[in-house]
């Protein structure tokens, strides 16, 4: 309780770290009516492509600076030899990066679907979707983030981006099963299964990897 | 199983139009392949000389 | 090392001469195919390649847990010197194929789930190499390195199955070892002589690459100053 406290303290105090992020996929979804002849069926064709590349990217600027200034000004070396396990500190700070970034986020791709399509049912099931696959994507670029702690965010793209596709395969599919009213549970529950894994999986890695570092 | 397919040289090297494709590929294949081993061997005797310089 | 030395030239010599022999066989000696005529013979080039991209890949995941498990520092040499190796395959594989596309389905392009999935390969070699470099200390670099490769050799195979699963339009695999090959024995065993060849030049150029790494690192060692 006292970490999830001081976790949530550190990233509030941050303006830049948690808006930063939501600001960046407002941006893309404002930007991507720009590019097109705008009328609804225009606006509706690509428009869930770009929503999923959106919160791929406003996540790849959330967790760009995750650990860089733990790991600077020693607190990662402190918090790896108290008593409280690594792994869980990990696990911590992406559910907090998730409930102040993955939530806010998911919540405007909502709004943004429900003035794009006059599909309301598929509109309210972006939410389920963006929120868990924003929960997916932060962990994974925390992972590409430790590989690469302060070698700055691109080379935390690039490792990143490859494991991220079959999300967005995933997500891509689904829409058009809603869309086409075939069964999209299963999706559904693949994500889960997936996220489930993620969470109880990549902490523990990425603790390993933050361990390699300060060796 | 061991006939030339071909009449002459020229058509072999021509292929009815796909020459070019095939043999591209060849080539790129073959320069690939021997960039790596000369660029390896080129390090590698760079790594010898310093060994032999120091010593 | 002079066993290693020796190993090396008579893998190299023997599968170059296996490679070369299989490839004028396969380019000059075999019948046109009768769908895709003369073009088909850029199989004998991309199959073995494409082949050997993803094995190279598990070889190297493989390494890395033996580095990370048991701390075997050859095999942290091992990893760094298969990744640039792998690139090329996968790299020879992806031009190939792009080429041998252009006179069969008339574009270099097709967005198809094979071609993306050796496309993605490619990059993850490209982002294990250029993670390496980034770091100057070798031994934080390797344990990196080695931790990128097992997560990746996890991923590989999600990778595959949910991209055929968004498309596919390849022809499927001609050899597979279960099933009866779907090819002509006399198109076949050139193939599997290239295979071979290539194989072998690959496993040389490993060793080579290897040897560089072990020069590099244990460079202020006693025995390689004896050694060299």
């Amino acid at each position: 309780m006292k970490y999830l406290r001081l976790e949530v303290l550190k990233l509030r105090k941050k303006t830049r770290s948690w808006l930063g992020p939501i600001l960046v996929f407002w941006l893309i979804m404002l930007a991507y009516p720009l590019t097109i002849e705008v009328s609804p069926k225009n606006l509706e064709i690509g428009f869930f492509s770009v929503l999923w590349i959106a919160i791929l990217l406003s996540m790849m600027f959330a967790t760009e600076d995750i650990f860089t200034e733990d790991y600077n000004d020693g607190y990662l070396e402190q918090s790896l030899i108290s008593e409280t396990s690594f792994s869980y500190l990990v696990g911590l700070r992406v559910l907090i990066h998730w409930l102040l970034i993955g939530i806010p986020i998911s919540l405007l791709g909502f709004v943004f679907s429900l003035g794009t399509t006059e599909n309301l049912s598929l509109s309210l099931l972006i939410l389920p979707f963006a929120m868990m696959s924003s929960y997916i994507f932060l962990n994974l670029f925390v992972l590409g983030n430790s590989l690469s702690l302060n070698k700055g965010s691109v080379l935390g793209a690039i490792i990143t981006l490859p494991m991220a596709l079959p999300v967005l395969i995933v997500l891509g599919k689904s829409i058009t099963a809603i869309q086409l009213e075939i069964n999209y549970s299963g999706f559904i529950f693949l994500l889960l299964g997936s996220l489930s894994i993620i969470i109880v999986t990549i902490p523990i890695v990425v603790s390993f990897i933050i361990k390699a570092h300060l060796e | 199983m061991f006939d030339f397919a071909f009449n002459s040289i020229g058509e072999a090297i021509y292929m009815n139009g796909h020459g070019i494709y095939v043999w591209s590929v060849v080539i790129l294949v073959l320069i690939s392949l021997l960039s790596f081993f000369i660029g390896y061997n080129l390090k590698i005797k760079k790594l010898k000389k310093k060994f032999n310089e120091s010593n | 090392m002079f066993q290693v030395e020796r190993a090396y030239k008579f893998i190299l010599y023997s599968s170059l001469i296996i490679y070369i022999v299989s490839l004028i066989w396969g380019l000059l000696f075999t019948q046109e195919d009768f769908v895709q005529g003369n073009s088909y013979r850029i199989i004998y080039l991309h199959v073995p390649a494409s082949f050997l991209s993803q094995s190279l890949y598990i070889s190297m995941a493989v390494a890395s847990f033996v580095y990370i498990v048991w701390r075997v520092k050859l095999a942290a040499y091992l990893v760094i010197s298969i990744a640039p190796i792998g690139a090329l395959t996968t790299f020879i594989a992806l031009t190939s194929g792009s080429i041998w596309g252009i006179p069969t389905w008339g574009t270099w392009w097709q967005w198809d789930a094979r071609i993306t999935s050796t496309l993605i390969l490619f990059i993850m070699y490209l982002g294990l190499i250029s993670l390496h470099s980034s770091f100057s200390n070798y031994e934080k670099a390797d344990k990196l390195l080695s931790w990128l490769a097992i997560v990746g050799a996890i991923n590989i195979p999600i990778i595959k199955k949910s991209v055929d699963w968004w498309s596919t339009l390849h022809q499927s695999a001609s050899i597979t070892l279960t099933d009866k090959p779907s090819i002509d024995p006399s198109m076949l065993y050139p193939l599997i002589g290239s295979m071979i060849g290539f194989f072998g030049i690959i496993i040389s150029l490993v060793i080579i690459s290897s040897k560089y790494q072990i020069f590099l690192r244990e460079k202020n060692k006693s025995w390689i100053k004896e050694y060299v």
